[in-house]
């Protein structure tokens, strides 16, 4: 009997680590800094957070599909130019719809390459890393964008507005992952990102059209980029082409630390949702406590390694990989 | 025949073919619009080629070697940067203050250890957790980058030497000395996947890594040791580069995972492991280094060059699928 | 093109017997990081512009993308083709020396432009053309001390700085001559911290937000250019704080901008387009054989809300 109970303490550990290790983390930059848990700073965390965090529930649906995304950083930037720019040329109402159509294009070309023709995601989104900045560039004339009339304009609610007390990017944020948890773990389209990515062939056989789902997961994932991309613009109503460079490796990161495999067919949203938030508290919490940035990149690589390890090693049984 | 070989042929000269083709494009539109009154396939102008593709093309030689094994590395640039801090800080240790010139080469052998053993540190721990390594490695790389960035705060690390400079600069029988070093590398890793056992096995496990368990291989050990080759060659690279320049800013190096392992794939390795070789990955680096350079050449700007390249990427994947259908060969892509 | 061929060829011999300026000068110019922000894309159209404007010249503009081993290729490339002279936008001041020195073993004439290169390559330099950015540094403390004491706050105000991208030589700069001069116009004024914004407005914010959330008491911002300082704004206006004195450099069309809206206080005025052309003029100066100053400065004057007037809009 005790044994067991031990094997289920550990497992109870490793599947809840993560929520484990978030409270330790709370708990010990509280004690450093009172000021940590502070209404303000909470929200101003989750509201910096929630750019990368939406650009995560999307690459969510591709991990647990058995792909990768490199391209968000990238897409992410064009979304932010395309939006300022259409705005002062077609004004904001006309410019959203647009901006979406635009990035939901070049969604649709990855979901094409990678679910269609069945070609590796890695390599595909790595190309459109590099093509999309090129077309951001080349869009932009390599030009910052700005809206002119920044006093006048509605279209910095997205990013600067309140409602109810709470800025409105995390009422998007929380409204986006609550909606994207349950069609991932609620209906059939759910189950079937699920299948295709915990064993491709099997799926196929059980009728599920792999090119398909693979392809609405690129879809979903390019519609949150291009929310990313609005609140990003609408936060400071200006940009730079290089907005969203190297933020897909942080996105990927999130994505890990809650626990999807990257071979797919494991993860779930709540799970990224906690990885997203880990990484904006250890961001902030080492910065209130006067620490430099880059010591962040030191924990934040500890965490991701351990966090990983513990799962795979509650599902093997044993600590140490038996591999020779 | 055997099925397939014909496709094999094909996609294996296709990277040099490519090269071939961008040589006549750049050579036809270079002398139309540039205004240059050489021509661009002179051959100081290659030699140089050669000699600018030497950074990349270094740490591509090791990973083909851990690509063709199943396994790939993310923390390359990361590597390279704190290899080239040790290089160029070492050299002002008080310790080896008495050397004078001397000390360059034991700053050369601290660095290279140094890249040596985080290389290893990754294999250690894709061995024992068992955790795949491209999550070890995307940890390492923002761990060393930390690591780059604790060593020195945001400041860049310098030290001019000038007779390691002469050294890096000269040419021996025509070739520059970063391009030696380059053939030295690809000769190396070359030798060791197609002569040796561990070649042998590299393939067997990046084809099918339990049946490699199954078969007696060490499988854990094996990959260390690539990871430690890999570290090496980052360094390496490192080491001919900074000797040329002579400072490092935090930030360098980053995005050489993203164009080495571009470079890796164009020249023919399979990036689920059990195919590739360095001679295409070298036909890859060189691809790479001619478009930048032919680009260049033609006055392209920033956007064109980045737009350029990321579809080629993704047109060699769709030729190489087609190549692949057509030759009915089972290669997982 | 066989016809320039001959052309060059004799230009070359001309220029050896030190009488070629009548022939077309061959000038290449690699930049630092075109794209990246609006000043270095108005700097690169502004270039191209006077370089065709000019029958002169021809020129081989190239980019390295913040690579400092794309822009040893690349000055590499240029010696290869034989430019008359090499303009130079160093990513690093000091790994490009061993690449200028064999320009000018080459017998090249490089020209730095904007960002100087350390002092040990100054030896293989002709001239370096651009902003003084110590001065620059030493001017906006002096606006933002000048703000203070107006304001009467001249002997509790703290200060946060965010600097440029650390390494670079123009951030350096700034910052030395920030830091060196406000204590000398006033002296009770405390800088409470120092984070780099790396030239990047939205990781300036970020930043900026860090520091509202770490001090309660702020009452001035010096960004290294305009671009970060709006970032800062922006952060603050979020956080709801009033009353803080934004100060930067290099005004950009965003900076102006808030200027006029009241929201921020005071900048440097530096056109790219006048770098630009400044740079391209010291070359053509040096190859004609003309006397050129080593630290060739163009003038970057003070603009604050009040003499806004006196100053057009930044295009960029």
């Amino acid at each position: 009997m005790a044994t067991i109970t031990r094997r289920q303490v550990g497992d109870a550990l490793a599947q809840q680590g993560i929520l484990i290790a978030f409270a330790v983390f709370m708990v010990a930059f509280t004690l450093a800094n009172p000021r940590f848990l502070e209404v303000d700073n909470v929200f101003s965390v989750v509201r910096s957070s929630a750019i990368l965090g939406i650009m995560a529930l999307g690459v969510t649906f591709v991990v647990i599909s058995g792909n990768l995304d490199l391209s968000v950083g990238s897409m992410m930037s064009f979304s932010t130019i395309v939006v300022l720019d259409l705005h002062d040329q077609i004004g904001p109402l006309l410019a959203i719809p647009a901006m979406f159509a635009m990035t939901l294009c070049l969604g649709a070309l990855i979901g094409f390459l990678v679910g269609y023709l069945r070609l590796n995601s890695l390599i595909v989104t790595l190309g459109m890393l590099s093509a999309i900045h090129g077309l951001t560039l080349t869009y932009s004339g390599g030009q910052n964008m700005d809206i002119a009339d920044k006093e006048g304009t509605w279209f910095g609610v997205f990013g600067q507005g309140f409602a109810l007390g709470i800025p409105v990017p995390i009422l998007i944020f929380v409204a986006l992952a609550a909606l994207l948890g349950l069609v991932l773990a609620r209906t059939p389209f759910g189950r079937k990102v699920y299948a295709v990515g915990g064993n491709s062939a099997a799926a196929t056989f059980s009728g599920i059209r792999r090119g398909r789902t693979v392809f609405v997961c690129y879809l979903l994932s390019a519609a949150c980029v291009a929310t990313a991309g609005l609140i990003q613009a609408s936060r400071s109503l200006g940009s730079q082409n290089t907005v969203g460079q190297g933020l897909e490796l942080e996105v990927l990161a999130a994505v890990i630390l809650g626990g999807a495999s990257l071979m797919g067919g494991s993860g779930t949203i709540f799970k990224t949702v906690i990885g997203v938030l880990i990484l904006g508290f250890i961001q902030n919490g080492l910065l209130l406590i006067g620490l430099p940035f880059y010591v962040q990149f030191v924990v934040t690589w500890i965490i991701i390694i351990l966090a990983v390890w513990l799962d795979i090693a509650a599902k093997r049984g044993r600590l140490w990989s038996p591999i020779a | 025949m055997r099925p397939g070989a014909l496709s094999k042929a094909l996609k294996g000269g296709a990277i040099w073919g490519f090269i071939v083709l961008e040589l006549i494009f750049f050579s036809i539109a270079g002398e139309m619009v540039s205004l240059s009154d050489k021509a661009f396939m002179d051959w100081d102008n290659m030699l140089l080629l050669l000699k600018q593709s030497a950074p990349i093309g270094i740490i591509a030689m090791g990973m083909t070697l851990v690509m063709v094994n199943g396994n790939i590395d993310l923390s390359v640039g990361a590597i390279f940067a704190i290899a080239a801090i040790v290089l160029l800080d070492s050299m002002t240790w008080p310790i080896f203050a008495g050397l004078g010139d001397r000390a360059i080469p034991v700053a050369w052998l601290l660095a290279l250890a140094t890249g040596t053993a985080l290389g290893a540190l990754n294999g250690l721990i894709v061995w024992k957790t068992g955790v795949d390594a491209f999550i070890v490695t995307l940890g390492a790389m923002l761990g060393f980058r930390g690591f780059v960035f604790m060593f020195n705060g945001e400041n860049p690390t310098s030290h001019l030497n000038w007779t390691l400079v002469d050294f890096a600069e000269a040419q021996v029988l025509g070739l520059h000395t970063a391009t030696w070093f380059l053939l030295g590398a690809t000769l190396a890793v070359w030798f060791l996947m197609a002569r040796t056992v561990h070649g042998r096995n590299a393939y067997a496990i990046g084809d099918n890594r339990e049946a490699a368990v199954n078969a007696g291989i060490r499988v854990g050990r094996h990959m260390t040791i690539n990871f430690a080759i890999i570290g090496f060659l980052a360094a390496l690279s490192a080491v001919v580069f900074y000797s040329e320049s002579g400072s490092v800013n935090p930030n360098d190096g980053q995005l050489y995972e993203l164009w080495v392992i571009t470079a890796v794939v164009l020249g023919g390795t399979k990036i689920t492991g059990g195919a590739g070789n360095v001679i295409g990955t070298l036909g890859g680096v060189i691809a790479i280094q001619l478009l930048r350079k032919g680009l260049g050449h033609v006055g392209a700007d920033t956007s064109t060059v980045n737009l350029v390249i990321g579809l080629i990427l993704i047109a060699v994947l769709i030729l190489d699928r087609q190549l692949n259908v057509k030759g009915k060969e089972a290669l997982k892509i | 093109m066989k016809l320039r061929t001959i052309l060059a060829t004799t230009s070359a011999a001309l220029a050896l017997a030190g009488a070629a300026s009548a022939e077309t000068m061959k000038i290449g110019i690699t930049q630092n990081n075109v794209g990246v922000d609006s000043y270095q894309t108005t700097y690169e159209k502004a270039f191209i512009a006077a370089a065709e404007a000019n029958d002169a010249v021809e020129t081989v503009v190239l980019d390295a993308g913040g690579d400092v081993a794309r822009q040893i290729a690349q000055v590499e490339d240029l010696i290869q083709q034989e430019v008359d002279a090499i303009i130079i936008w160093p990513t690093n001041g000091e790994a490009v020396i061993p690449a200028v020195r064999k320009a000018h073993q080459a017998g090249i004439a490089v020209i730095v432009t904007n960002s100087n290169i350390a002092e040990p390559g100054f030896d293989f330099v002709k001239s370096f053309s651009g902003p003084d950015n110590i001065t620059q540094g030493a001017r906006s403390a002096e606006i933002m001390c000048d703000k203070f004491k107006e304001m009467g706050v001249e002997n509790e105000a703290k200060v946060v700085h965010i600097t440029g991208q650390p390494g670079y030589t123009t951030a350096i700069e700034r910052a030395k001559g920030f830091e060196d001069r406000l204590p000398e116009v006033c002296p009770n004024v405390s800088i409470v911290d120092t984070q780099p914004g790396d030239w990047n407005r939205e990781k300036s914010q970020t930043v900026m937000e860090a520091f509202l959330v770490k001090y309660d008491d702020i009452d001035g911002v010096y960004a290294g250019d305009d671009n970060m300082g709006v970032g800062a704004l922006n952060a603050a206006k979020a956080a709801g704080r009033d009353g803080i004195i934004f100060v930067g450099a290099t005004n950009f069309a965003v900076g102006y901008e808030a200027m006029q809206a009241g929201d921020y206080w005071g900048s440097i005025y530096q056109s790219p387009v006048d770098d630009a052309e400044a740079a391209l003029q010291t070359a053509i100066d040096v190859l004609k054989g003309e006397e050129v100053p080593f630290l060739n400065y163009f003038d970057t004057p003070k603009i604050t809300q009040e003499n806004l007037d006196e100053f057009s809009k930044p295009v960029f």
